[in-house]
């Protein structure tokens, strides 16, 4: 596919091989009057092996559509399978259990148990799931994101990019099918955030994983395969393999596309 | 700023809840204990009114200083105010002539055993059983059915003593008089206007009572009744000019009933007021700890808050104001806490009364709440409340205005330095002083004019309090140590749970304290039970040297039962100890009532193997006298010099020939039997204890059922061969201790409280972080084990700490009271090690709420949290 001038409301392309996929996914927050439809029946499908990306204005439900597909939340109805798993019907105990094994996460801040050092964090998800550490993998991603001579320290001495490389660091020792990312680099200037998300880019390349990010930074969305585009809990377009510009004149018509809507 | 104050305590009231249950145990204690006080008060006053109604009292005047209380046993019979010689009882006659007197009555009572329906003795707890003389028309004791008893044959027992017998007015059974068994029936009940506090009462035909217990026609007081219309001191006035006029050497004086009353409630009034002050002992530990809790909770809510405080003072607040929202906080924590600790209190005096009850102490009156009481539970409570959150109020009024604008609360723990040295200054001190509580007591030379008491207590207090300022410092190291196994076998939530608790040692340390001062005093109890037990196991065990030692429960082995004992053939030795009150003299010394023990010379090196100090017991054939170490200290007594004993009697100066320290003869003096029979007239001696060998070649099992058979018929009397005695012995410390602990584990339990409340605070606080490890994959069940090592590992820090601390001080209090029986010190490994091991049991239950709130916060809204 060709890039996009502006974004093109896709039905759904069924990737060959997706690694998460979404079916008419809805979460209502609330009942009757005040209930909010933070996401209103959401096809997606998220390519095994991509740097996937979702932008959208605030309060259009991506954070809802990252922790429904992470079984961090239970969607309204609709249906969430991850590498072949359906999740939507899970058990909390399964839940934890696929959260510990198949599942990285990244969060916009506060990655980190502080009591542990570094390298405890990192493994941290291993240890609780008894598994030995890798420690091949493990020397490669600690080497990937040049953490080396940080691992003995707790999260207060290390500044916040480090943070975020050592969350994601933890997201994906433990080889998980699927990382999400929600705002990894909110907190960080873009020195900082362009490490955090040259590393993503580079275990997608490299490692072959397959990472989801949330961000609202056109910088940040660059790096990605592939940007989707979220507006009122719907997806409303996406742009593939985008330049920082595509995204940004993406958004701009997006923008006036809800100014019409709302004129 | 009230609004912000309150708007918080409403926001996060379950945050304050265990700060309030901890005001309301420690109020609750104080208040009962101060009910509890007043009530007793109530019920003995009106005991000594129901039991001394005459009008006015003749006696002789008190020939020993009225300071209080006698040392040895009480003596019923000696009452209070001092002792007194006896009266003449025809002195009765003589009053009862005195125009506008109705009735002069004798008072004579004396100890006596009932057999009840079921065969056994009716004894009631530690009560004594007495005997008194009834009257016909007995003004004191009203006549509920039957007949005033006449002769020796024939008794009447007060209605409680009727109903806890299982007798009936006609049964007969047996009972022990004057040192007889006797067949007698019961022809009457009587009833006292108030309850009787607990004692057994018998009434006896009145010349019967007064053989029995008035032989040498002595008794201790007559009770005057006057004619109606006649005041009490007109009464005393007609008794003054006319019988003790008549007596003018008799030593005699006539007082008032009122008077006589008042002065029997102040005495009592003060025995009430030191088991009021022992509970308010215990009362205040329970404040002290819980205070531990009302500061965590505080200083973990002034933490998450830091911002807001932040924020009030960027728009302005003073830090006086910031101050005053915290402490407002702790007013209404205080406040609320005693309030319903007030109103605890007056439950837990109804739920002692009732427990009384059901013992057939019968307390009277309402649980009265005076206003005093009433303030003084509310200032206390709400004090300690304000004190214990000064500090961490402190903390918040000290924000600086600009942590509003930094995004995340940094955790400045301030350093620990001062507070090491603090802790290390008072230990040092603790130690010195207790140092030199241990040499000053210890020491041949003693006293460079020092007492050990006031240095031991302030050792103590310093230690404990060092040890409390020290304890955040050696947490770290502490629980790296103790942690260790946790860490190694259950990865990786020891770990986690050991970084939990070594963030913050501080919060460990303070939650850890509460519980370290209540293991420390259990502890230190536990060991001077055991101290206590072993040296006086192992005195007995070496003084006892007869086969059979035959003892009574009432303390009184009857005349005839020793006599039968002597007369046995098969029984070689049968040595009588015996006591008598008596007036003891000396050098430095005015007359004091104590004891004084006869005992048969020959015992010696015989039935009895007793080590002395200086001296020699075989002194005592020769007419001396043998002091115990304690009395010999006390009044700077020493071999060679000359007392003075007196009773009523005679009067016997004897030289002290030696000073020991013994089990057996724990009365300040002990004297040869005939010294005794001497000082005793009549009046037969008191034989407390009577040491049978057999002869030699006879059996023992068959020598003891020849005993049993002589003393079965007085039920309460028991032969007893060494072990027995010593198993005996230790069954009585450790009866004394269930008090001790029944009274230190409400401490311990509030301390457990603490833990729940840091835990359940820390849950709250780590809100994030848990959210976080559970979207990691931790599990619920998981989650619950890391906070259940995390509570164990607090608890154990704390029993360890504190065991180790009250094992020292236990054992320098050992060290100081060697010379007062503590001659041994014993470590009880095993009871200190299940204390530990109990401790983490403790920690798991003290779990068990944090844990379930922990794992049932929602992943995704725990990660959102503020
Ligand atoms: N727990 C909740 N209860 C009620 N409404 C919620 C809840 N969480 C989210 N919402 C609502 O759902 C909608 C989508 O929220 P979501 O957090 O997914 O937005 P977002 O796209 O991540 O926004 P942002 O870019 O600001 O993070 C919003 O309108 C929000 O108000
Ligand atoms: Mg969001």
């Amino acid at each position: 596919m060709g890039r996009h001038a502006a974004p093109v409301s896709t039905s759904p392309e069924p990737a060959d091989d997706p690694i998460a996929s979404a079916r008419a996914l809805t979460k209502v927050y609330g009942a009757g009057a005040t209930a909010v439809h933070a996401l209103r029946g959401v096809d997606v499908d998220l390519g095994r092996g991509r740097l996937t990306a979702i932008m959208g204005p605030s309060g259009s439900g991506k954070s809802t559509l990252m922790h429904c597909m992470a079984g961090l939340d239970t969607p309204t109805s609709g249906t969430v399978e991850v590498d072949g798993q359906v999740i939507s019907s899970m058990s909390q105990r399964q839940l934890t259990n696929l959260r510990r094994t198949r599942i990285g996460f990244v969060f916009q801040a506060y990655n980190l148990v502080p009591t542990l050092t570094a390298a405890e964090n990192i493994t941290l998800p291993l240890d609780i799931a008894r598994t030995p550490v890798d420690r091949e993998r493990f020397d490669t991603v600690i080497s990937t994101l040049g953490l080396g001579d940080r691992l003995t320290h707790r999260p207060a001495e290390l500044s916040g990019g480090q943070q975020q490389r050592v969350a994601c660091a933890r997201a994906l020792v433990a080889k998980p099918s699927i990382v999400f990312a929600d705002e990894p680099t909110g907190n960080l200037d873009s020195k900082a955030a362009g490490e955090v998300l040259g590393f993503l880019r580079r275990s997608v390349d490299d490692l072959g994983q397959s990472v989801v990010m949330v961000t609202h930074d056109p910088r940040s969305a660059s790096y990605a395969h592939r940007v989707i585009f979220l507006a009122d809990g719907a997806i409303v377009g996406e742009l593939h393999d985008p330049a920082e510009a595509d995204i940004l004149e993406a958004l701009a018509a997006l923008g006036e596309a809800r100014e019409q809507d709302a004129s | 700023m009230l609004r912000v104050s309150l708007r918080e305590i409403r926001a996060h009231g379950v945050r304050f809840a265990l700060s309030v249950l901890a005001v309301i145990l420690g109020v609750a204690f104080v208040a009962g204990t101060f009910i509890l006080r007043a009530m007793l008060s109530d019920t003995f006053d009106s005991i000594v009114e129901s039991s001394l109604q005459g009008d006015a009292y003749l006696r002789s005047v008190a020939t020993t200083s009225d300071d209080g209380l006698p040392d040895g046993p009480p003596d019923p019979g000696a009452g209070f105010g001092g002792a007194r010689d006896g009266i003449d009882i025809t002195l009765a006659d003589e009053v009862a002539a005195v125009d506008g007197v109705a009735r002069a009555l004798p008072d004579v009572q004396g100890p006596i055993v009932i057999v009840g329906a079921d065969g056994t003795a009716v004894v009631n707890g530690q009560a004594p059983s007495l005997a008194l003389a009834l009257h016909t028309d007995d003004p004191a004791v009203d006549l509920v059915a039957g007949e005033v008893p006449v002769g020796p044959n024939e008794i009447g027992l007060e209605s409680g003593a009727l109903d806890s017998s299982g007798l009936a007015l006609g049964d007969t059974t047996t009972v022990v008089l004057g040192g007889e068994v006797r067949e007698v029936t019961v022809v009457a009940e009587g009833a006292y206007a108030s309850p009787t506090s607990g004692a057994t009462l018998a009434f006896l035909d009145a010349d019967v009572a007064a053989e029995l217990f008035a032989p040498d026609g002595l008794v201790n007081s007559i009770a005057v009744y006057g004619e109606d219309a006649v005041s009490q001191s007109d009464l005393v006035d007609a008794i003054t000019e006319t019988v003790l006029a008549d007596h003018p050497d008799a030593n005699l004086e006539a007082r008032t009933g009122d008077d006589v009353r008042a002065e029997a409630s102040e005495a009592i009034n003060e025995i009430i007021g030191f088991i009021g002050t022992f509970l308010l002992v215990f009362a205040s530990i329970a404040l002290f700890v819980g205070a531990f809790i009302i500061t965590n909770t505080f200083a973990m809510s002034v933490r998450q808050r830091q911002r807001e405080y932040a924020l009030l003072r960027a728009l302005g607040a003073s830090p006086a104001q910031v101050f005053a929202v915290v402490l407002t906080q702790a007013f209404a924590v205080g406040l609320v806490g005693s309030a319903i600790g007030l109103l605890s209190g007056v439950a837990l005096v109804d739920l002692i009364r009732w427990i009384l009850s059901r013992f057939g102490m019968n307390l009277t009156g309402e649980a009265p709440v005076t206003a005093f009481t009433a303030v003084l539970c509310l200032g206390i409570g709400t004090a300690v409340s304000l004190v214990a959150a000064a500090v961490p109020a402190r903390r918040a009024a000290l924000t600086a205005p600009v942590e509003a604008m930094r995004d995340d609360v940094t955790v400045t723990e301030k350093s620990l330095r001062w507070r090491a040295l603090v802790g290390a200054l008072l230990l040092l001190i603790g130690v010195a002083a207790t140092y030199v509580s241990v040499a000053v007591s210890t020491d041949e030379d003693p006293y460079w004019g020092l007492e050990p008491g006031p240095w031991l207590g302030i050792g103590a207090g310093a230690v404990l309090v060092g040890m409390l300022a020290l304890s955040p410092v050696i947490a770290r190291a502490t629980l790296g140590v103790l942690a260790a196994p946790f860490v190694a076998a259950i990865k990786p939530l020891g770990r986690l749970a050991r970084g939990n608790v070594m963030r913050n040692p501080r919060r460990t340390a303070s939650t850890a304290g509460a519980l370290m001062i209540g293991m420390a005093l259990v502890a230190a109890c536990t060991v001077l039970a055991a101290s206590a037990r072993e040296s006086t196991t192992a005195i007995v065990e070496t003084e006892y040297r007869a086969d059979f030692v035959v003892l009574s429960a009432t303390n009184a082995v009857p005349a005839e039962a020793v006599t039968a004992i002597a007369d046995l053939d098969d029984v070689a030795r049968a040595d009588a100890l015996s006591t008598a009150p008596v007036e003891l003299s000396g050098p430095g010394l005015d007359p004091t009532a104590t004891t004084v023990i006869g005992a048969p010379p020959t015992a010696f090196g015989t039935t009895l193997e007793i080590e002395t100090l200086e001296g020699d017991l075989a002194t005592l054939a020769d007419g001396e006298a043998a002091l115990h170490t304690s009395a010999a200290l006390e009044y700077g007594w020493q071999i060679g010099d000359e007392i003075t004993l007196r009773t009523d009697v005679t009067e016997l100066t004897l030289t002290v020939g030696a000073i020991t320290n013994s089990q057996a003869l724990n009365a300040d003096v002990t004297i040869g039997e005939d010294q005794l029979a001497e000082l005793l007239g009549p009046a037969p001696a008191n034989v407390v204890m009577v040491g049978v060998d057999g002869v030699d070649g006879v059996p023992l099992t068959e020598l003891g059922d020849q005993l049993d058979a002589i003393i079965e018929p007085y039920v309460v009397v028991t032969a007893l061969t060494a072990d027995e005695l010593v198993n005996q012995i230790a069954d009585r410390v450790n009866q004394a201790l269930v008090i001790i602990y029944a009274l230190l584990a409400l401490s311990v339990v509030i301390a457990v409280l603490g833990i729940v409340n840091t835990l359940a605070l820390s849950v709250i606080e780590r809100t994030r972080e848990i959210g976080l490890i559970r979207a990691v994959g931790l599990g619920r069940l998981q989650l619950s084990v890391t906070i259940v090592i995390e509570s164990v590992l607090t608890a154990i820090f704390g029993t360890v700490v504190g065991v180790v601390v009250g094992v020292a001080l236990a054992a320098a209090v050992r060290s100081v009271f060697a010379d007062q029986g503590l001659s041994v010190l014993a470590i009880p490994w095993d009871q200190l090690v299940a204390i530990v091991a109990l401790s983490a049991v403790v920690g798991v239950l003290a779990a068990v709420w944090p844990a379930i709130r922990a794992s049932r916060l929602p992943v995704l809204e725990a990660i959102a949290q503020e």
